[in-house]
């Protein structure tokens, strides 16, 4: 009564990575070596051992935030919490290493984290918006760190010790406190490789509810970023107490920009799903590269967040996955 | 003028290779209510989302009143005098009811920029006394009921014919599935008052509503028009035989490989369960081996039903027990914990994980079996993806392909294989598990659900036909109105009719 | 077919209906003056919220309740105030504008620099008024074309394009904060008409504008229908893109002129002369009872949520607050605003990012 018309399935593509994958996996990496390149004409000792450790030495608080921020991203989220949880750290430092010493080191990254766990916490079990939620966070920790310091600078004398060695101790002449961030971001990468759940959270970004609907804790998936994100923001306000000798409650909000423009321009998309830490080293290598470059062939600082803007705007736009966007807010 | 008010002709529509619409021809003449009828996958919502302008048509073409016409948006069909009342309700809750009836198209409701709100409700109460309802114009959607928004949707299609230069064609989809009692009343006066200015199509799977207010029925199976009947000729039993078609061909179905299980051990045992608003008082038990399938018309609880099992809404009543022992299935974590699996109808957002690749598919629920701790063999890992991709014949470059690349057969046989993989797994939950697959990859899953009974692993299916139904299961409950209202006995050789069905159905 | 996201298939104002058979609310005679105020407001919570801190605040301490400190409340609520207008609109569509800092600053800077002011010989008068409001509306636009038509979240584009404003209020502001020296133009904003702080005349008249706006044009009725549920409202015809942009426009209006108010009221401009205010306009919206999911609120309601912040605040301080505490409160109110718009609509299976 009825013929089926026989239908034939659809050819299958030779693989799932298209022509943009591959150009976004490799461009930051082109990014950065025209930009080497760049700045070596304008500066012929750019690669001189001094040179590069006073890149490195600035890049590894924005690396570890950047790093941090990545676990949240790869899920599809944001935390834009993070630099002030930073700022945070750097006043509990310089409040506490006087009188807790190695105490204060261990404890405050932990308290950074736990921020993480309640934001993301939030999230998972309100199912409300994590740019909203950590907005909210910004807000509740920026007021904290600023009751906390009345609003200044803390000179940190006593205990110094306990945390100067990040911004003296040299390996090979470069700075301990960025080969720990590199480090960190390469084990990252490697435990994503050989851990069976280590694609967790990029399946969170890429397909949140076939991930619950095969069984898996999704929300403590969720929190887990977040936490992340908080422990490295800690360890980002560790490298700067050292370096800056105080805590401020505003010491780490500067670099929020950067840091999320060094998440995106390393080709992790905003959308979730596609990137991990070594793509993160990449975008941050970038940004500081760039600034070094900028002041070499003389632009005014001044034009910095501009180019951090348009640099945010447009790694975003070319990185976006709209095809698994519903209605865009 | 001519008669025919809307004619559709050798109509096609493909959805990734899947044919939804195959060569349909369809006529609306002058004042008439046409009905539509067809089983879930019949092309019955394609073919009102072609007429409406929200999909594009592969072939064949549209008259309206004789001439030709294309619909890119739904604003070009709403011009052409085509009013839509869509099963999901299309109203905006946050705006007035003037507001909704003439979004987009506020006419003289807005002049130079500016709103004339009284100018705009004077409009909007002609639409709402046109079908005689005491809604005010004024009062905000999400302060009506079900039925009052169902009463605007109407007025709001029925404005078309405030814009175009014909009488306006009705497309009701669906729209008792909302309604009781006296609101159905209301609604079948209000066509019989519509039909002496429009003419209205009628889709109902309520096929006694279908023949109580249309003139012709035409019948869907499969993208297909197999049947086109006038009222006169026909009765319940009859549009039912012509919606469910072919005789089961018992091949088709491997109805060899299905065994008996009487005396099998009970895996899953569910007694007076209950969700408010969903469904009460469920009772059941499924045995190793067995086939449990549950179908009912949309609305009577089986989809929550299913869903509860998985732990992926909650249940407030009554109790669960899997292998003697009893769970709270308080989330799908703890129901894979306990050996269930589930196989969502939403297969591209619930089944695959788009992005990731068939062997990360594969191993998605329970990456076990090739883990030393918590770390992943690679070697043994991917030997065992290929293994199952040849085993359940998955059609793909290699197991590092992106699944979203597969078709849709083969992506359900690779959300099939994920479960299949995992040692706990005792029961398996298909949820219209060959929606939207071609006939070949249909078979394949019927023939995989047998092995999954013959390897003892009980399965509770809510399928998208009687036909499947029947052929499938051991045993069938039928829902109706959040409960079960019959169960039949489907062993081999002693098979129910879908008619007998139906009539636990609506 | 099936739905393209789960954001299409819980559209959060799709709720139960209230009432259970009401067909026509009682409407008979026309709303009272009061009960149209209260329409506008919103009455219930926020209102009351604000009648109680007023009355608190009044008992509490000797200085609240005089003319003086009206006055300065009034002064203080007005910068906030346009802000969170502006907001009010692309809040209202489920979006978010983070660029309010960085678009004062730079309307600010270039409001300054084109009228009388100590940098350079420039003295446009009006026009640098109006060069100064419209910088704001082209950022506005910027947001809306980059967020609309790319495709890019609203709070990721905002980010981005205030980080834009600060670096063009920066290159602009070259070390020094430039004075305004038109006595004209500053004298618009600058002290007060009796008791009335010139300040809170301009935010009264943009309050007026926009709940114009909010009632008789499309890109106002049309925000809530998009906030609503924007895929109905496309499947209409409407050109959602082009009021979406419209709103954000809107926003960044509302953000220039905040600028060049603060500029008359300060005397200069400022690369951080709108520092505080983004978070405060986002709480203000807020507990008036706009909600971030959109759809539901208005411009009359933010009015509402503006005062209740500014009395706090100016209360807080009376009292001896660390005014710091403030930010921390401000902070878990949008989070506990949120939770509690949306507790009803969570569900055990649903991706939210």
């Amino acid at each position: 009564m009825t013929t089926q018309t026989p239908t034939r399935p659809r050819a299958a593509v030779a693989s799932g990575i298209t022509v943009k994958d591959r150009v976004i996996a490799v461009f930051p990496l082109l990014v950065l070596i025209v930009l080497v390149l760049l700045v070596l004409t304008q500066q012929p000792n750019f690669l001189s051992i001094a040179s590069v450790r006073g890149l490195l030495e600035s890049m590894a608080p924005i690396l570890l935030l950047a790093i941090g921020q990545t676990f949240v991203i790869l899920t599809g989220g944001i935390d834009l919490s993070f630099a002030v949880v930073s700022s945070l750290s750097t006043v509990l430092l310089a409040l506490w290493l006087p009188d807790m010493g190695v105490g204060a080191l261990i404890l405050v990254p932990i308290l950074a984290c736990l921020t993480g766990v309640l934001t993301g916490t939030v999230v998972a079990f309100a199912q409300i918006p994590s740019f909203i939620v950590s907005l909210g966070a910004m807000g509740l920790w920026t007021g904290v760190a600023l009751t906390l310091s009345s609003a200044s600078t803390i000179r940190i004398s006593a205990g110094y010790d306990v945390i100067g060695w990040v911004t003296d101790m040299r390996i090979g002449g470069l700075p301990v406190s960025a080969l720990i961030a590199i480090l960190l971001a390469i084990i990252i990468s490697v435990a994503i490789r050989v851990l069976s759940r280590g694609r967790a959270l990029h399946t969170m970004g890429l397909a949140e509810n076939a991930l619950l609907m095969s069984g898996n804790p999704t929300r403590a998936y969720r929190i887990l970023a977040f936490a992340l994100c908080g422990l490295f923001s800690g360890l980002a306000g560790v490298v700067l107490a050292s370096s800056q000798y105080s805590g401020g409650p505003s010491l780490g909000d500067t670099l929020m920009l950067p840091a999320i423009a060094a998440v995106v321009i390393g080709g992790n998309a905003i959308t979730g799903g596609v990137g991990g830490p070594l793509k993160t080293l990449v975008g941050a290598l970038i940004i500081v590269v760039l600034r070094v470059g900028l002041n070499a062939i003389g632009i005014d600082p001044a034009y910095e967040q501009i180019i951090y803007g348009a640099v945010i705007i447009g790694a975003v736009v070319l990185t976006i996955d709209r095809s698994r966007l519903g209605i865009v807010k | 003028m001519t008669d025919t008010v809307l004619e559709v002709r050798n109509l096609r529509k493909e959805f990734r290779g899947v044919v939804a619409l195959d060569d349909i021809s369809f006529e609306l003449r002058r004042h008439e209510v046409v009905g539509l009828i067809g089983e879930n996958g019949a092309g019955k919502s394609t073919l009102l989302k072609v007429l409406s302008g929200i999909y594009k048509p592969d072939g064949g073409e549209i008259l309206r009143e004789g001439k030709k016409v294309t619909f890119r948006t739904a604003a070009e069909s709403a011009a052409a005098g085509i009013g839509m009342v869509h099963q999901e309700q299309s109203l905006v809750t946050s705006i007035s009811v003037a507001e909704n009836i003439f979004l987009g198209v506020e006419g003289a409701g807005v002049a130079a920029g500016v709103y004339r709100w009284g100018t705009l409700r004077k409009l909007a109460q002609d639409q709402l006394d046109k079908i005689g309802s005491p809604i005010s114009p004024k009062t905000r959607v999400e302060h009506l009921t079900f039925a009052e928004r169902q009463m605007v949707e109407l007025a709001k299609a029925l404005s078309v014919e405030e814009r175009a230069d014909s009488e306006p064609v009705i497309v009701l989809d669906e729209p008792t599935s909302v309604l009781e009692g006296d609101e159905l009343e209301v609604l079948f006066d209000q066509i019989d008052r519509l039909r002496k200015f429009a003419s209205i199509v009628f889709v109902s799977h309520r096929l006694d509503e279908v023949l109580r207010v249309s003139d012709r029925v035409y019948v869907f199976k499969d993208g297909q028009c197999v049947a086109v009947r006038d009222r006169s000729e026909v009765d319940v039993d009859e549009l039912h035989r012509l919606m469910v078609g072919r005789e089961s061909t018992a091949e088709f179905y491997h109805e060899a490989k299905q065994t008996a299980v009487i005396g099998e051990p009970v895996l899953m045992e569910v007694s007076n369960l209950g969700k408010t608003k969903a469904f009460e008082d469920v009772n059941f038990t499924l045995r190793a081996g067995e086939v449990v399938g549950i179908t009912g018309v949309l609305g009577s609880g089986r989809e929550e039903l299913s869903r509860v099992l998985f732990g992926a809404e909650g249940f407030d009543q009554g109790s669960i027990t899997l292998g003697g022992k009893t769970v709270g299935l308080r989330s799908p974590v703890e129901a894979v914990r306990a050996g269930i699996g589930y196989i969502p109808a939403e297969r591209r957002i619930e089944g695959i994980a788009q992005g990731l690749s068939v062997q990360e598919n594969i191993f998605l629920a329970d990456p076990s079996t090739v883990s030393a701790g918590p770390f992943l063999k690679p070697r043994a890992a991917a030997a065992a993806a290929d293994e199952w991709i040849r085993k359940l014949k998955i059609k793909t470059p290699n197991r590092g392909t992106n699944i979203s690349n597969l078709s849709g057969g083969n992506q359900q046989k690779a959300v099939l294989a994920k479960w299949l993989t995992s040692p706990k797994l005792k029961v398996l939950i298909l949820d219209h598990p060959t929606r939207g697959l071609d006939v070949g990859a249909k078979e394949d899953v019927y023939g995989f659900i047998r092995e999954l009974c013959a390897r003892g692993i009980g399965v509770i299916l809510l399928a998208d036909t009687l036909e499947e139904t029947i052929a499938l299961s051991h045993t069938i409950l039928v829902m109706r109105d959040g409960r079960v209202q019959q169960t039949f006995d489907a062993h081999p050789g002693n098979k129910p009719r879908p008619v007998d069905l139906v009539e636990g159905m609506v | 077919m099936s739905q393209s996201g789960p954001q299409v298939a819980d559209s959060p104002a799709t709720g139960t209906p209230s009432r259970a058979s009401s067909p026509t609310p009682p409407d008979p005679t026309a709303p009272s003056g009061f009960a149209r105020v209260r329409g506008l407001i919103g009455g219930g919570g926020p209102a009351v919220a604000l009648v109680v801190l007023i009355a608190f605040f009044s008992i509490a301490t000797p200085n609240f309740f005089s003319v003086s400190n009206a006055s300065s409340l009034l002064s203080q609520l007005s910068i906030l105030l346009v802000i969170s207008i502006g907001l009010t609109f692309v809040i209202l569509l489920g979006s978010l504008d983070l660029s309010v800092e960085g678009v004062m600053a730079s309307s600010s800077l270039v409001f300054v620099l084109l009228a009388a002011n100590d940098r350079n010989d420039l003295s446009l008068g009006f026009v640098a008024l109006i060069a100064g409001v419209l910088t704001g509306s082209l950022f506005g636009l910027l947001n809306g074309v980059l967020h609309v038509y790319l495709k890019v979240p609203s709070f990721m584009v905002t980010l981005g394009t205030g980080a834009i404003g600060v670096g063009l209020a920066t290159v602009l502001f070259g070390g020094r904060a430039p004075r305004l020296m038109d006595d004209g133009l500053r004298g618009l904003g600058f002290g007060n008409v009796g008791i009335f702080p010139k300040l809170a005349l301009i935010a009264i008249l943009v309050l007026i504008v926009a709940l114009l706006v909010q009632k008789f044009t499309r890109v106002g009725r049309y925000g809530y229908a998009i906030g609503g549920d924007e895929p109905v409202v496309r499947l209409s015809g409407v050109n959602v893109e082009r009021y979406k942009v419209l709103s954000f426009v809107l926003a960044g209006t509302g953000s220039g002129i905040a600028g060049v108010m603060a500029a008359m009221q300060l005397g200069v401009g400022d690369v951080s002369i709108g520092a505080g205010f983004q978070f405060t306009a986002i709480t203000a919206v807020v507990l008036g009872g706009t909600a971030l999911v959109g759809g539901i609120g208005g411009v009359g309601k933010t009015l509402v949520g503006a005062a209740i912040i500014t009395v706090l605040a100016n209360g807080l301080i009376l009292l001896g607050v660390n005014p710091y505490v403030q930010i921390s409160v401000q902070g878990l109110v949008i989070v506990v605003a949120v939770v509690a718009t949306g507790w009803s609509l969570r569900k055990r299976v649903r991706a939210i990012k």
